[in-house]
């Protein structure tokens, strides 16, 4: 009785983990299997035509890239000094308990709250329209909380003695930021950053009121009115209308070069984002 | 020089998402006012004749998450007993990596498979209650439940293996089966770590915004008659996000009651999210 238990226990329990694994490698496998016929030279180099139907995703591509970048340099300064304030500057620890706590909380905030602040304060307030500008910043902070995160577990897994030897041969303590803290993160940084990108580049919800339209337009000239085409928004709008036999190749392959892009920059952050699993406490 | 500028930027950076919160509390100002304690309780949504009641809304995040939560929760414990419990370290991290592939999916490519794989299950497995159309909180629930199933397994198995192994080790000596040790011993002791698991599942699942948009069919003022009934669940409906990600964004700014009553719904959105996030991380942190 008691061993036929356990035995059940474990099969039941390994159902579970075979179902989660067939669910993700299934799901992958179907976009792939859609996908891959629409995938040509051409698809990458040539510009959307026949509303989706025809052409490529070459411009979607730039603004996507676009946004990553202007989201990337807005972000890590950012990160940077925040983990910096946690680990150096920031004497008391309930300060420090509070920062680390509006992290994690900010880290789970839904994407489309920034999309509404954007839309209110960039495309509004500021007077800007729909500007590439906007849907970078506004992307930078949906992923500052991840990329500061990272970057503080990489700092707080510096040994001690390192920093001791530091101060000990006389350093202040901005230049043992420098020479120590950023010098031993710069991988969390690059790690951190490629999570958040990952993330962000899948985004719809930031993006759509402030920073991207479907079709007409090619690289940004200014900030002003200045939208760009980015893939998950084209996959957005066309995953809506019906389903015309061009547009769905094409769909799924724009579907399938984005689940391409997130992938191969969660893959470059596996490694830290496995290892911060296994070590990280919080 | 380092320290003026760390402390300028982290200000900067601070100083953002306290405007946010601010942006969101002013100008959900006016709703608050004219609405009072109905826009929360207030069963209908009429923008066109200034009825502001977002209780249909809230119902709608509410019942795709407790879906997601019901079939994801049993799943990704099970997965990450199995993961912690029943396999050695090198196995689990192999067998890790798809499932961090699986959260890599972006929300708009889920919604996608959404439309072309779980739409029409839904509406042919479920046709003896004749249902309208695929595009139902039921499908928008089961489609959550695969995109927090990732999370749900990670965190499961971390607070697994957040209890000592000589717990374990002590049960079986005393002759406890495998299955007895991980009831008696390993899940009561790991319980707190995989309530915040849940927790912060729930924070996704009721952010979520654009593939739960894409199969709800985003009709307002659902609710149920009398209110544990389950049938809006086969029915389309709204859910806080999808409002807030739809046509109404735009055609409500200019009209000043009619835009703080949008921003009244991220200012409910933000306290649930954030409360189930900033809990579940308190728990973890003392749990760990």
């Amino acid at each position: 009785m008691r061993r036929g238990l356990d035995i059940v226990m474990g099969c039941v329990a390994g159902g579970c983990l075979l179902a989660c694994l067939t669910i993700s490698t299934g799901l992958v496998w179907s976009i792939a299997r859609r996908g891959w016929g629409a995938l040509s030279f051409s698809f990458f180099t040539e510009q959307i035509a026949l509303v989706g139907a025809s052409g490529g995703i070459l411009w979607n591509l730039v603004g996507t890239t676009v946004l990553l970048s202007t989201a990337f340099l807005a972000c890590a300064p950012l990160a940077v000094s925040l983990a910096l304030m946690e680990r150096v500057w920031l004497r008391s620890e309930s300060m420090k308990k509070a920062l680390r706590l509006g992290l994690y909380t900010a880290n789970g905030l839904p994407s489309i709250v920034f999309g509404l602040f954007g839309f209110l304060v960039f495309v509004q307030w500021c007077g800007w329209g729909k500007s590439w500008l906007a849907g970078g910043l506004v992307l930078a902070m949906s992923m500052l909380p991840t990329v500061t995160l990272v970057v503080l577990e990489r700092m707080a897994a510096i040994p001690q003695r390192y920093i001791a030897a530091a101060t000990g041969l006389g350093l202040s303590q901005s230049q043992v930021a420098w020479a120590v803290l950023l010098k031993q993160s710069w991988g969390g940084l690059i790690s951190g950053s490629l999570l958040g990108l990952a993330r962000a580049a899948g985004e719809t919800a930031p993006i759509m009121f402030t920073a991207t339209i479907f079709a007409g337009v090619t690289f940004p000239k200014g900030v002003v009115e200045n939208p760009v085409l980015t893939l998950p928004y084209h996959i957005f709008i066309l995953a809506q209308d019906s389903f015309a036999a061009g547009v769905e190749t094409k769909m799924w392959g724009t579907a399938l070069v984005l689940l391409g892009l997130v992938f191969s920059m969660s893959v470059a952050a596996l490694p830290s984002r496995l290892y911060l699993h296994e070590e990280s406490d919080v | 020089m380092t320290r003026v500028l760390s402390w300028l930027l982290s200000a900067l950076a601070i100083g953002a998402f306290g405007f946010l919160l601010c942006v969101f509390l002013f100008q959900s100002g006016p709703v608050w006012q004219s609405e009072g304690t109905r826009y929360i309780t207030g069963v209908s949504w009429f923008y066109r004749q200034d009825v502001f009641g977002a209780l249909s809304l809230i119902y709608g995040s509410l019942a795709v998450t407790a879906v997601a939560l019901l079939l994801a929760g049993p799943l990704g414990l099970g997965a990450a007993v199995f993961l912690s419990e029943y396999l050695p370290q090198k196995a689990r991290l192999v067998l890790k990596i798809p499932l961090e592939l699986l959260a890599g999916i972006p929300s708009v490519v889920f919604g996608l498979l959404g439309i072309a794989l779980l739409r029409d299950w839904v509406y042919r497995t479920f046709a003896k209650f004749d249902p309208l159309s695929g595009d139902t909180l039921l499908t928008a629930g089961i489609l959550l439940a695969v995109m927090i199933l990732p999370t749900m397994v990670s965190l499961c198995d971390d607070a697994l293996r957040s209890v000592s192994g000589a717990q374990r080790q002590a049960a079986r000596a005393l002759g406890l089966t495998r299955a007895e040790t991980i009831w008696n011993i390993v899940l009561p002791q790991a319980s707190r770590g995989i309530a915040s698991a849940f927790l912060l599942s729930v924070g996704r699942a009721l952010g979520e915004t654009v593939a739960v948009f894409l199969v709800i069919g985003r009709q307002d003022n659902n609710l149920p008659h009398p209110w544990y009934s389950p049938a809006p669940l086969l029915e389309a409906g709204q859910t806080l996000t999808t409002k807030l990600g739809g046509a109404e964004t735009n055609i409500a700014f200019g009209d000043p009651l009619h835009w703080a009553a949008i921003m009244g719904l991220g200012v409910l959105l933000l306290v649930l999210t954030a409360g189930a996030t900033c809990l579940g991380t308190l728990g973890r942190r003392r749990h760990a």
